[in-house]
C-alpha cells in the first residue's frame, strides 16, 4: 500500500468527515424529537395514535435506508424542490433514526421500575410533575448507552447518501479513489476515519454512562 | 493399608488477599457422614469444593482413598496441574449436589440422569436409561422423569440432581447447602433422601445449616469459623458440650433465630 | 408504472429477488460461522488471541458496511484479491454481520450459569461434551432471539450491495426505472416490497423464538 499519495487528500477527509458528523447530529437531533413525539403516542393510551406510532415504527425500521433515501430523492425531485439531495439526506437520517429512537425512549421508559411511578403517585405529585421530575429523568440516564450506539450506527448509516452525491466521508473517498487510481488506500483511509470518529464516540459514551451511574447512586 | 476417603492436610487457599482457608485438617473415613457447619464466609463451602477441585487450593493436601487430586507432585516436591483427564476420572467417584441444583434446563429429569451415564460411563443408551430411571424410582421421582427442571419444585429438582449424581455410583458425596435454597416445606423431602443414603452406607460430606438434620444424621461435626476448624467431634458433643465460645455463640443465634 | 413494464422487466426482478435471498442466505451463514469461530476463540486463554479478536471485531463494528464493500471490491485487486461483485459482495456481508454474531454468541455463552458447568465438571464431563452438551444449547437459547434480529438487518443490508453493482433485486429495479423513467413507482414499490418482508421475517422470527425459548419461559 502506498498511503503517500493520499497525504494531499488529508485535508478533504477531514473536511468530509466534519459534513459526516454534521449530517448525523442533524439526523439524530431531528431524529429525536420525532422520536419522542412517536413514543408519546406509543404510550398516549390513545388506540388510533398508539396504532399510528406503532405503523410508524414498524415502516421505517422495516425500509431499508437506502430504499428510503432514494425514495425522498425522487420524490423530492418531482416536486421541484432546488435542494433535493441534502433535504433527502438528513429527511432520510433523521426519519429511520426518528424510529430508533422511539423504541430506545419507550424501552427506557419500561426499564424505570413501577415502584417509582406508584411511589409519586402515593406522595400525590400530579400526572405531569411524576413524569418531569420522576420518571424522565431516571428513563434518559437508562437511554444514553442505547442512544450513543444509535449515534454510532447512525454515523455508519450516513455513508449511504453518498449516492444522492452529498460530499461526505465515504464519497469524498471515492472520489480520492477515482482521482488516485489508489481505491484501497483511499477507502480505508476513509474507513480509518470513520474507525476514529466511532471509537472516541464509544469512548465518550462509557465516560456518560460512568459519570451517570455515579449520579444515579 | 487402607486410606481413609477424603484425606485434608494443611489445606490453604486465597482469594487474593483475602484467605479463605487456613491449613484445615480432615478426614472422613469410608461410610461416615461428616457435616461441615458455621457462619456464613466461614469457608465451609470452599473446603467442600476443594474435594472435587472445583476449587483450587493453594496448599496443603487433598486425597481422594490416598491419591492426591488436582495437582501432581514432581521428585522436588513442586506441583503442577495434575492432566485433565486424570482429574475427569477423579470426579466421576465424588458426586456433588449443589445448593441451587444445577440441572440443566434443556434436558427432562431422565435426561439429566442419562446424560453423564452415557458421555462419561459410556454407557449404552437404554442401560443409561433403565439406570437412570431407577435411580429417580429411588428418590421418589419415577412419575416425573419426562418433566423438564422448571416444571418441578425446589424439592423435586433437588432430588433428581441427587438422583444424577447417584447414577454415576460414586463413592462419596459431596453436598453443598442442599436446602438452603428451597422453601421450609420442601426441605424435608431432600433430607429424607440423603438420611436414606446414609442408611445405606454412602460415604457423604455436607454443608448444612440444619442443624437437627445434622445433629441426626452426622457421626461427626466439623465447625468452620474464619476457615479454619474450631471444633470437631461427634454432634452431642458439639451441639451440647463444646468448649468453644465460638461453637456456643454461634448455636445460640441459631436457635434464638429459630425459636417461636 | 404499467403492467407492461413490470411484465417486460419480471424475469430480471424474479432474478434479482434470486440474488438477494442468495446472498442474504449464504452472507449470513458465512457471518455466523465465522462469528461462532471468533466467540470460541475469545473464550481462549491467550491474550493474544482475544485482543487480536477483539480488534477485528472493532473494525468491522465501527465502519460503513458500504465502506468495506468498497475495500473489498474496489481496493482488493490491488492486492491481488479479485472477487467478482457478488462474491464480493457475499463475503463482505459474512464479515460484517460475523462481527455481530460474535458478540451475540459471546453474551450467549456468557450467559450460560456458572453452576451448569460446574455440574457437569463435577461429573467429569470432558470439555468438548460441556461445549456441546450444555454450554451450547443453552447458549444458543439465550442467543436466538438477537440472532433473528441481526439476520433482520442483514436482510435490509442485502440492499446496499447494489453500489457495488451485484444484480439483486434493487439493482434490477434501478436499472428498470433507469431505462424506462418510472423511478418514484420502482423505488416505492421497492419500499413497500422490503417493509413486507421485514415484517413477515420479524413474525416469523418471533414465532422460532417462542419456540426455542418455552423450556426457559418459567426461570425467574
Amino acid at each position: 500500500m502506498r498511503f503517500s499519495v493520499l497525504f494531499h487528500s488529508f485535508g478533504y477527509l477531514t473536511q468530509a468527515a466534519g459534513v459526516t458528523l454534521a449530517l448525523s447530529l442533524a439526523g439524530i437531533a431531528l431524529g429525536f424529537v420525532l422520536g419522542t413525539l412517536v413514543c408519546v403516542a406509543r404510550l398516549s393510551g390513545r388506540r388510533w395514535l398508539e396504532r399510528l406510532g406503532g405503523a410508524y415504527v414498524s415502516v421505517f425500521r422495516g425500509v431499508p435506508l437506502l430504499v428510503l433515501l432514494l425514495f425522498l430523492y425522487y420524490f423530492l425531485a418531482t416536486l421541484g424542490l432546488d435542494v433535493p439531495a441534502l433535504v433527502a439526506a438528513i429527511g432520510g437520517l433523521r426519519l429511520s433514526s426518528g424510529a430508533y429512537q422511539a423504541e430506545i425512549l419507550r424501552g427506557a421508559l419500561n426499564a424505570v421500575p413501577r415502584g417509582q411511578g406508584e411511589a409519586a403517585t402515593a406522595l400525590g405529585y400530579a400526572a405531569f410533575d411524576r413524569w418531569r421530575l420522576i420518571l424522565l429523568p431516571q428513563a434518559l440516564r437508562i437511554s444514553i448507552p442505547p442512544m450513543i450506539n444509535e449515534f454510532i450506527l447512525l454515523i455508519k448509516a450516513s455513508s449511504l447518501v453518498s449516492v444522492v452525491g452529498i460530499a461526505e466521508l465515504t464519497r469524498v473517498s471515492m472520489n480520492i479513489a477515482a482521482m488516485t487510481y489508489r481505491p484501497l488506500e483511499a477507502y480505508v483511509a476513509g474507513g480509518l476515519f470513520y474507525l476514529a470518529i466511532n471509537l472516541s464516540l464509544a469512548g465518550l459514551g462509557g465516560l456518560a454512562e460512568r459519570r451517570a451511574g455515579i449520579g444515579a447512586r | 493399608m487402607t486410606h481413609p476417603m477424603i484425606a485434608m492436610r494443611a489445606v490453604g487457599k486465597s482469594f487474593g488477599a483475602h484467605q479463605v482457608l487456613r491449613g484445615v485438617d480432615l478426614e472422613v473415613q469410608r461410610s461416615e457422614v461428616v457435616c461441615l457447619i458455621g457462619p456464613s464466609g466461614s469457608g465451609k463451602s470452599t473446603l467442600l469444593r476443594c474435594v472435587n477441585f472445583l476449587e483450587s487450593y493453594d496448599e496443603g493436601e487433598v486425597r481422594i482413598e490416598g491419591e492426591l487430586i488436582g495437582w501432581d507432585l514432581d521428585k522436588e516436591g513442586e506441583r503442577r496441574l495434575m492432566a485433565p483427564r486424570r482429574l475427569r476420572e477423579m470426579r466421576r467417584e465424588i458426586g456433588m449436589v449443589f445448593q441451587h441444583f444445577n440441572l440443566w434446563p434443556h434436558m427432562t429429569a431422565l435426561q439429566n440422569v442419562v446424560e453423564p451415564l452415557v458421555r462419561v460411563r459410556g454407557l449404552k443408551k437404554d442401560e443409561a436409561t433403565g439406570r437412570a430411571a431407577a435411580m429417580l424410582a429411588r428418590v421418589g421421582l419415577a412419575e416425573k422423569a419426562h418433566a423438564h427442571p422448571q416444571r418441578l419444585s425446589g424439592g423435586q429438582q433437588q432430588r433428581v440432581a441427587i438422583a444424577r449424581a447417584l447414577a454415576m455410583q460414586p463413592r462419596l458425596m459431596l453436598f453443598d447447602e442442599p436446602t438452603s435454597a428451597l422453601d421450609p416445606e420442601l426441605v424435608g423431602e431432600v433430607l429424607e433422601v440423603i438420611r436414606a443414603l446414609a442408611a445405606d452406607g454412602m460415604t457423604m460430606l455436607i454443608v448444612t445449616h440444619e442443624m437437627g438434620f445434622a445433629a441426626h444424621v452426622a457421626n461427626r461435626i466439623a465447625f468452620i469459623d474464619g476457615g479454619r476448624i474450631v471444633d470437631e467431634g461427634a454432634p452431642r458433643r458439639v451441639f451440647h458440650e463444646s468448649a468453644e465460645p465460638r461453637v456456643r455463640q454461634f448455636l445460640q443465634t441459631y436457635h434464638d433465630r429459630n425459636a417461636f | 408504472m404499467n403492467g407492461d413494464v413490470l411484465l417486460r422487466y419480471a424475469p430480471a426482478l424474479l432474478g434479482g429477488f434470486g440474488v438477494t435471498i442468495a446472498c442474504w442466505a449464504a452472507g449470513s451463514a458465512l457471518g455466523l460461522a465465522i462469528g461462532f469461530a471468533v466467540a470460541l476463540g475469545a473464550g481462549a486463554p491467550s491474550r493474544a488471541l482475544k485482543g487480536l479478536l477483539r480488534v477485528y471485531v472493532e473494525i468491522l463494528r465501527g465502519t460503513p458496511f458500504l465502506m468495506q464493500l468498497f475495500i473489498l471490491y474496489a481496493g482488493g485487486p490491488s492486492i491481488g484479491l479479485k472477487l467478482s461483485a457478488t462474491a464480493a459482495g457475499v463475503v463482505g456481508l459474512g464479515l460484517y454481520s460475523s462481527a455481530y454474531f460474535s458478540e451475540i454468541f459471546r453474551a450467549g455463552f456468557a450467559a450460560v450459569p456458572r453452576g451448569l458447568i460446574e455440574a457437569a465438571m463435577s461429573v467429569g464431563m470432558a470439555p468438548g461434551d460441556i461445549l456441546a452438551r450444555v454450554r451450547l444449547p443453552i447458549a444458543l437459547v439465550a442467543a436466538a432471539p438477537p440472532i433473528v434480529n441481526t439476520l433482520i438487518v442483514m436482510s435490509k443490508e442485502t440492499v446496499v450491495l447494489s453500489i457495488i453493482t451485484v444484480p439483486e433485486l434493487m439493482y434490477q429495479m434501478q436499472t428498470m426505472a433507469a431505462e424506462t423513467f418510472t423511478a418514484f413507482d420502482a423505488i416505492f414499490a421497492m419500499a413497500v416490497f422490503y417493509w413486507c418482508l421485514v415484517e413477515v421475517v420479524s413474525r416469523l422470527g418471533r414465532r422460532v423464538e417462542d419456540r426455542a425459548t418455552a423450556f426457559l419461559a418459567s426461570r425467574p
